[in-house]
This record gives structure tokens, sequence and C-alpha cells, in this order.
């Protein structure tokens, strides 16, 4: 069997931990998420997997808990309770966690569930409403009405979960500004903490991506996303919500702690199928596939099918690229110190001053940040950065070859 | 041997007309090959000959052929049949006293074959018309006869008809041979002087000289020198390709044969040298040849540029078995490290390429050829160069080379090859009608013309069924200009070209609309210009990237998320930055490597 890197990790007590219930009702049209339509599975034994690998590999004092999917909610309130007791007793997130956020879809709650929650250490909820129009809700194949969605919302309250986030998709085939933000303001009504929209993709291996490749469906110009883009921010902003990262907003202080730590490229524990983790400069991953994985655990195995670790200034370069999509920004000496890079051996600064000199970039305070006219543009940005700290590119590099050859004759 | 029982001649055709089936007959006929034995098409030993229906290197065949009861030596001397081997089939001549001219009774004269025998005729050797496929239904040898007749000026009424394929006829034309071709005229007596009119490179014997003796005796044992160059050689074997090498113990006057002598390079042997007896009698040189001239130009490049040193290495290795190529180092902005080679011509340039890739398993980027310029400094100092990048700040004037082309093709379609020919900056020269149906046309035109789609051209206008052939004659002052690029307002030297003044705009126009669709958008506006010293003669702009965002990006997606970033920016590893844009090599190569613009 390969042996990782990463079975000899121990993550530092207060790493942030993510776990994995795969299962939902439906595979939803558009997601590329590991998840299973969960009739036929075996759901019992899937959690008890996930705690088994909880006890085997959960860090201490998490600061932070995410529990996603798939849809976690889809599993009976017992069930739930028994994950986080197991949970705490692997971790002691109850004493430890400032965040604990459950992914929920919106036919799977109502204010008793939400109070069961809330009673596990479930301190904040990520409600997958995605779209309130009935025909994109059909297209995107989800098995709850616009109406159902907005009942959860309220359930969620009353049922004492104050930190509440909508998840949206806009940008849907056939969608227009004015229909998005028409939908988009009957969910700010609800004065949640936090918003997530999304512009919709077409990932590798969706429904939605088969059926844009066979023309059925229409695609967007870039001018109409960016359009999407501009006017989800100007609209939020206007209702007091910050664009803290290119899809997530917020009112004052509701960021989601756990979600900032990726964006920070700082470590953190996955657990279940597909599941990921970054300890100690390694980022490596459990099977995107749920019996490889479990006879792995049941085996008593590490679970790990891949592991990746950057050098240095690799690192450096993935700190630009996940800062670069938070208003935050980078704090060059942190990353630089993160990743252990010298200031004499960061190969970023010429990329800095292009993107300042080219009104992209900005610089507030210690940190660097996109400006307003950056984001739209942010992988673009991010690839100058990824281009200037790529180790594998210097040696195939064609263009600065290592010497120069003198004049050459059939007399060798 | 008495040299009065040696023939030496060669065989003039056109590609296709059956030259190689015709020796492998004679060989066949002198038993110098059993049939079952023989490979089909003896002569031409290299894959890609083979494969092309081309001979590119001399060789050179003895056969017995017996005669009126005398027993005769016929040396037979191969001849490559294409246009840029010119120099090759003058090597080859100078060796004989005769020639087969060997036709396609259906096809007709080709250009190339009119050219070929030109030169037969300029060496003064004895010509001997032959009309082959005489058993095709549709050949019709009186009217190729004619123009035979009309296009090279030799007399063909008693023209043998013959089928090279079933065999029939193939004696008469070795009798014929004997009694047309003259015997060499030099003498055994004589102290030796030997013309080495090819050399290969053999990997297990080192370089085989071909020679064909003048005056006096070679023998095994010998020290011989190459009084050109002064070099001093023992004869370790000598013999004759009988089609395989037979070693003898001496060659004498008027025979051609081959000469071993553990040469390690082929640069210690100079083809058109005279080989003499070392410390013998003083004698003078023999003329010789001029050295090839080189006349098109283009870069190689290797893919990886990690390859460079390979590339190097294949080159010095093929040039040991072809030293009528040259290449030398060039750097460029846009492919980095290459080699700018020099050919013969346009065939010649792509035989290279070909065996680099195929007998060295090089991966390249081959430019769009290019010729030869002469820059006249003023003050009588011409310069030479091979690129725009070359070309002085200041100087008199420029002067490109003019080929006169001989185009043969069906009369039908004359008006149409006389609009190529005036679109490609033509200057008439005349008209001949070499039968009823069949028309010469002779044409000055710019060698840059010619390399850049005259011959695709011709092709198409003529079905298939027009020829051509050229040969350059002068260099001419024309209005030409350097086209610049310029990206982001910065000159982009890689991607200027030379035109005519007349071309400048259309080209210029061109190459714009082709970088439009080759470099990517970037975060910022792109101007694409075209100029022709400080005048802007076309303009295009990339427009800017509006919106390059990935919505969703957590802790399970960063480092697949992170590997879909860098897919996109492998395709920059073939990207050279100019100023701030990058420019993909595809880019580059839509410019410099193809001529499908004209299309």
């Amino acid at each position: 069997m390969t042996s990782f890197r990463a079975q000899q990790l121990t993550p530092e007590p207060g790493t942030a931990l993510y776990v994995h219930l795969p299962f939902c009702v439906a595979k939803c049209t558009y997601c590329d998420f590991y998840s299973l339509a969960a009739e036929g599975e075996d759901l019992d034994g899937t959690l008890e997997a996930v705690i088994a690998e909880v006890h085997r590999r959960a860090p201490r004092s998490p600061k932070t808990v995410f529990v996603g999917g798939g849809t976690p909610s889809l599993y009976p309130p017992e069930d739930l309770g028994r994950l986080f007791d197991e949970l705490d007793r692997a971790s002691g997130f109850r004493a430890s966690a400032r965040e604990v956020t459950l992914e929920s879809n919106p036919e799977s709650l109502d204010a008793d569930r939400v109070r069961a929650l809330r009673s596990f250490g479930v301190d904040r909820l990520s409600i997958g409403v995605q779209s309130l129009d009935p025909t994109i809700l059909e297209l995107f194949g989800r098995v709850h009405t616009a109406e159902t969605a907005l009942a959860a919302l309220d359930a969620a309250r009353t049922g004492g979960i104050e930190r509440i986030s909508a998840d949206l998709i806009y940008g849907a085939p056939g969608q227009t500004v004015e229909a998005w933000l028409t939908d988009l303001r009957r969910v700010t009504a609800f004065e949640l903490g936090h918003i997530s929209a999304y512009q919709l993709a077409y990932e590798k291996g969706t429904i939605m991506t088969r059926w844009r490749e066979e023309g059925r469906l229409p695609v967007f110009g870039e001018e109409l996303e960016l359009a999407f883009f501009e006017a989800t921010r100007g609209a939020l902003g206007d209702r007091g919500y910050q664009a803290y990262e290119v899809s997530n907003f917020c009112l004052s202080g509701q960021q989601c702690q756990h979600n900032e730590g990726y964006w920070r490229n700082e470590p953190y524990v996955g657990i279940g199928p597909s599941a990921v983790s970054q300890v100690g400069g390694t980022r490596f991953g459990n099977p995107r596939s749920l019996h490889p994985w479990r006879r792995a655990i049941e085996r008593g195995d590490y679970p790990t099918a891949w592991e990746e670790t950057l050098s240095p200034v690799e690192r450096l370069g993935e700190t630009w690229w996940l800062g670069l999509r938070t208003r935050r920004g980078v704090d060059l000496e942190a990353a630089r110190a993160s990743a252990s890079v010298e200031p004499e051996e960061d190969p970023t600064l010429p990329r800095i001053e292009e993107m300042m000199h080219r009104g992209l970039l900005e610089r507030v305070g210690a940190h660097y940040r996109l400006t307003e006219r950056g984001w739209p543009l942010a992988d673009a940005v991010a690839r100058k950065f990824l281009d200037a700290t790529s180790e594998r590119e210097k040696p195939t590099d064609p263009w600065e070859p290592a010497k120069i050859v003198g004049p050459t004759s059939p007399d060798r | 041997m008495d040299p009065l029982l040696i023939r030496n001649f060669s065989i003039i055709a056109h590609i296709d007309h059956g030259k190689s089936t015709l020796a492998d007959r004679m060989l066949e006929l002198c038993n110098a090959v059993e049939k079952r034995a023989m490979r089909a098409q003896l002569l031409d030993d290299m894959e890609l000959e083979r494969e092309r229906g081309i001979t590119i290197k001399a060789r050179a065949v003895t056969i017995w052929h017996e005669h009126k009861g005398q027993r005769y030596q016929l040396n037979l001397i191969d001849t490559p049949g294409h246009v840029d081997f010119n120099y090759e089939v003058e090597k080859s001549l100078q060796a004989c006293e005769g020639a087969l001219l060997l036709v396609d009774a259906s096809q007709g004269v080709e250009a190339q074959t009119v050219a070929n025998a030109y030169l037969a005729v300029e060496a003064d050797l004895e010509i001997i018309p032959l009309l082959n496929k005489i058993d095709l239904t549709h050949s019709r040898p009186d009217e190729v006869a004619e123009e035979i007749e009309h296009s090279i000026g030799i007399d063909a009424t008693d023209a043998l008809h013959i089928s090279a394929k079933t065999g029939k006829g193939v004696e008469a034309v070795l009798d014929e041979v004997v009694k047309r071709v003259p015997p060499p005229r030099e003498k055994l007596s004589d102290p030796l002087r030997a013309l080495i009119f090819d050399a290969i490179y053999n990997e297990y014997r080192g370089v085989i000289v071909y020679l064909r003796v003048v005056d006096g005796v070679i023998a095994k044992g010998q020290k011989i020198e190459m009084k050109g160059t002064g070099k001093v050689f023992e004869a370790v074997e000598i013999g004759r390709f009988t089609p395989d090498m037979t070693r003898t113990d001496e060659l004498g006057a008027g025979e051609v044969g081959y000469f071993i002598s553990n040469i390690k390079r082929l640069g210690d042997v100079r083809i058109g040298d005279t080989m003499i007896l070392h410390k013998g009698p003083d004698v003078e040189m023999l003329p010789g040849y001029a050295p090839p001239s080189h006349m098109v130009f283009a870069d190689f490049y290797p893919t990886n540029n990690g390859d460079f040193d390979n590339l190097r290495e294949a080159l010095g290795t093929l040039s040991l078995s072809d030293s009528s190529f040259s290449f030398d180092p060039v750097t460029s902005e846009a492919l980095g490290f290459g080699f700018r080679c020099g050919f013969l011509g346009l065939l010649h340039m792509e035989i290279i390429q070909q065996r680099l890739e195929r007998e060295h398993d090089m991966d390249m980027i081959q430019t769009a050829p290019t010729v030869n310029y002469h820059v006249d400094m003023g003050g009588g100092e011409t310069i030479e160069i091979h690129s725009p990048g070359q070309l002085p700040e200041q100087y008199e004037r420029l002067l490109e080379p003019i080929a006169r082309v001989q185009i043969l093709l069906p009369a039908d379609y004359i008006g149409a090859m006389m609009q190529i020919c005036n679109d490609h900056r033509g200057v008439y020269v005349r008209q001949e009608y070499l039968s009823q149906t069949r028309v010469l046309l002779v044409y000055d035109i710019p060698l840059a013309e010619i390399i850049y789609d005259f011959y695709d051209k011709l092709k198409s206008a003529t079905r298939g069924y027009g020829t051509l052939d050229y040969t350059i004659t002068d260099f001419k002052a024309e209005n030409l200009v350097k086209l610049r690029i310029l990206v982001n307002g910065e000159d982009v030297d890689a991607l200027s070209s030379m035109c005519h003044a007349d071309q400048a705009d259309q080209r210029g126009r061109s190459t714009i609309k082709k970088l439009r669709k080759a470099i990517p958008r970037h975060m910022f506006e792109i101007p694409l210009q075209a100029a022709v010293g400080a005048k802007i003669i076309a303009r295009e702009n990339i427009a800017a990237l509006r919106k390059d965002v990935t919505a969703k990006c957590y802790g399970g997606d960063i480092t697949r998320k992170r590997k879909l970033l860098e897919k996109q920016k492998a395709g920059k590893r073939r990207m050279r930055q100019v100023g701030s844009v990058d420019i993909p090599q595809k880019a580059f190569l839509s410019v410099l490597g193809d001529r499908e613009d004209s299309k």
C-alpha cells in the first residue's frame, strides 16, 4: 500500500474541522460535489464509518466545525445527535468551536428539527434556497418549492438559530438580471446575516454541463455574466451586505469563519468520503467514492487517496490566489511567514506592481486586495501570481535556455 | 578495361515517368540482380525516396551487356528528377557521355525533363529519346515526340518506343547505348585523374567516394591525394556497384566506381575535387563543380527547448549524408533557440524536415521559407541577408533573387496561368506551343513569390497537369519593404517580413487578422498594428477580458481548482512575453509557419 506523508501528520489543536455526509434526496443538475441519491444506500453504515473516522482523525478543540454534503439534514435528528455527541467526545468541539455550521435543504427543515440541532451544538445553518423561480428550481432538479424554502428560513429563526445563510444561484439559462434581483429582494427581506450568491458554473461532469454541450441550453455572453455579477454586488451592497468574498455577502460580523480559514490557506481536517484536509503544509484527500472510503475505514486504515505538498513559493502563490478572493485581501508579510518564504525569494513582487499599475490591485494597510475593477477578473489576476510562483514551470521554460550554444558544424 | 568498351550514361526523366523501373529492367536483362531477389526500384536506397518516388542522391551501377559478340561495361549513373536537385543532376551528368531522355508517352514532356535535358545538352552529351509506357491505351507517342523536338530541340523521329514495366524494347535501349553513346575519350596511359562526383557517409565504412576515372588507372593500395584539399588517403578498397559494392583491384580511365579509405567525415571530401596519385606527376585539376547555392531558408526550432542539442546532433548526422544543406544556430525572440537552414529548394527543405522527423524522431517547429536578399550597402559592398531582422537601418538598394520559370501546361489553362504569373509579379518572357495541346510558358518571377504559394496555385489552376521548373538568373532591386508588426505598440521583429510594397497592405491586414485570432484576450485592450516604415497600414484591437472569476472555492476544491487554473496556464508555457503581452507560440506560427492566407 502506498504510504502517504499525510498519515504521519497530526493536526494542531484548534484546527478547523469539516465533516462530509454525502447523501441527498436527488442529485441536482448543477452540482459537482461528491453526493449520492440516498435511496437504496446504507445511510446508517455510512454514518458509523464517519463516526469511526472522527475518532481516528478529528483534531482536538476545533475552532470551527462545518458539516456539509450532500444534505446532512437528511439524517433523522437522533442520528445527527449521535454524530455530534461522538464528535464532541473525540474533539471537545462544544467547548472550543466559535462556529458550528450545518448545511441543510429546505425540505428537511422545520422548527423542531432546528431546536434539536441547536441542542447538539449547531449555531449556524446554511440553507440551500438556490432560487425562488419555479422554472429554475425545476431545471436545477431541486425537490422543494420557493415557498418551502422561505418557510425553512422562518423555521430556522423560530427554532432558535440566529446565524442563517441562504445559498442562491444566479445566471440560470433564460434568467434576466431583473428577475434575479426581484428574487434576491425577497430573500434579503428576511434580513439574514449571510447570503452566498453564486453565478451558475458549468462544472465538469454535471448534468447541466452535458445539456449545454448537447446545445440544449442557451449560452451567456461575457457581458451578460458581468452584468449579473455587478448587479448582485450592487443590490446586496445597497442592503448593507458586504461582499467579503467573490460569492459571499454578509451583514457586519456575520462572516463564515470556517470558510474564511480556507481563503487564508489555513489548516483543516476533512472527514467523510471525498473530504480534503490540509495539515502541516500537505493537502490530502479521501477517495471520491463511498465504498473504497468505507472499506479503508472499516479495515482500520487511513482512507487517504491522494496528497500534495507544495514548495514554500508555490504555497505563497496559492495564498495569493485564495486571499485575492476576499475583501480582506492578502497580508504579504503574514503570507510569506506562513509559507516560509524569505522576502528576497518572493517572485510575486513584479506581479504586485503590474496589477497595481493596471488598477486591478490596491493596498489597504498591510493588505493587498482587488479593486472594484479587479473583482470580476479575480482568476486572471490570480493566474499571474500562480504563474510567478510555479516551480515546475522553470526547467521546461523554452524562453530562457540555460546555455548559449556556439556555432555548429558537422565536425563534432 | 579498354575504354572503347565502356559506356557511361544517365537517365533523365520526370518523377513517375518510369526511370527506376527502366533501371530495374536493365539490371535484370544484364543479370546484375536476380529478379526474385530484387526489391522493386533498386536504385533508390532511402526509405523516403521510395515513398516519394524521388531519387535524391546520385547512384552509380555497373552492368555488362553483350553486343555483336563484344562484352561492354555500361555504367548507369542515376540522377534525381526534381528541380531542386539540378545541382546533383549536373554532378551526375559530368560523369557521363550520354543520356537517355525518358518521357512518358501518355503524359508528355514535363518542365523538369526539359530543364534536365538542357543540362545534358550543355554538357555535350549524346541524348537518346525514349517514349515509355507505350502499352497504355491513351499513350500518344507521335505527339510527345513532337513535344520533345519543340521543347528540347533534338531529333525525336526515331525515338525508341518502350514499356519499362513489361520490359518491351529495353534490350534495344541497351544496344542503342552501345551504338550511340561515345566511349570515354580518356587514355589509360596518362597519369591518374579521377573526378569525385559524389560521396555518401556509411555508418560502418565511413565515407564512400563515388568517382569517375578520367585518366589513367586507380589501384588498390595506392596513396591518393585529393588535389583540392591536399589530403592524402590510401585506397583501402575500390570497386564497382553491380549494384552491390563489388571489390576490384583497379578502375581504369572511363570507369565509374567507388573508393573507401576510412574517411570519417564527409567534410574531408569535396565533391568536384580531383583525385591524383600522391607524389605522382603534376597534373591539372578537373573543372569540378560550383558549390551548391542555397535558395530557400527556413528556421527549425525544437518543440521542446530541451531538445536543442538533439536537434543539433540530428542536423549534424544528416549533413553527413547530404552536404547540400546548411545550418547555423539562430535565436528567435519568439521561438527560442533553433537553426536557420539553407536548402537547394522547397522540396529539398521538405525532405530534410521529414528525414529529421522520421530518422531522428525530432519534434520540430518550422517557419515559413524565405529567400536570401542581397543588400547593396553602396560603395561596392553587398551583404546577404536571410531574414527581415538582419536588414540594416541604412542601405542603398535591396535586391531579391529572380527565377526564370518554365511552366509546361495544357493549352486550355494558359489564361489562368498567365493571370497567376502576373499576380506574382511575373514578367512575361515568351510562350511556345510544343504541340497543339501543350504550351511552354516562360516568365521571370521573384523567387519569394514562388516559394510563397505559387506551386499550389499552379497545380490547382492546371488541375495538376502543369509542371514547373526554375533557375535563379538574377538579383534585382524591386520595391521591397519590411512589413513591421507592432503588438501593444511594440515592434515584434519575429513577426516582421519582407514583401513588395504593393502587397504590404494585403499582407499586413492578413497578418493582423491571424494574430487577433491567435492571441488570447488580456486584462487590457491590445492594439495590433502593421506598419511600413512609420506608416501604419493595418490595425485591429483585441478587446480586454471583462470577466474571469470562479464562483465557488472551498477547502475541498482548492487543489482541483488550482490545477484547472494551472492548466489554462500550461498553454502559457508556449508563450512569449512581449512587453506585457503574452503571445502564444501558435500566434507566431500562424504568421511564420503557414502559407494559407492567400487561399
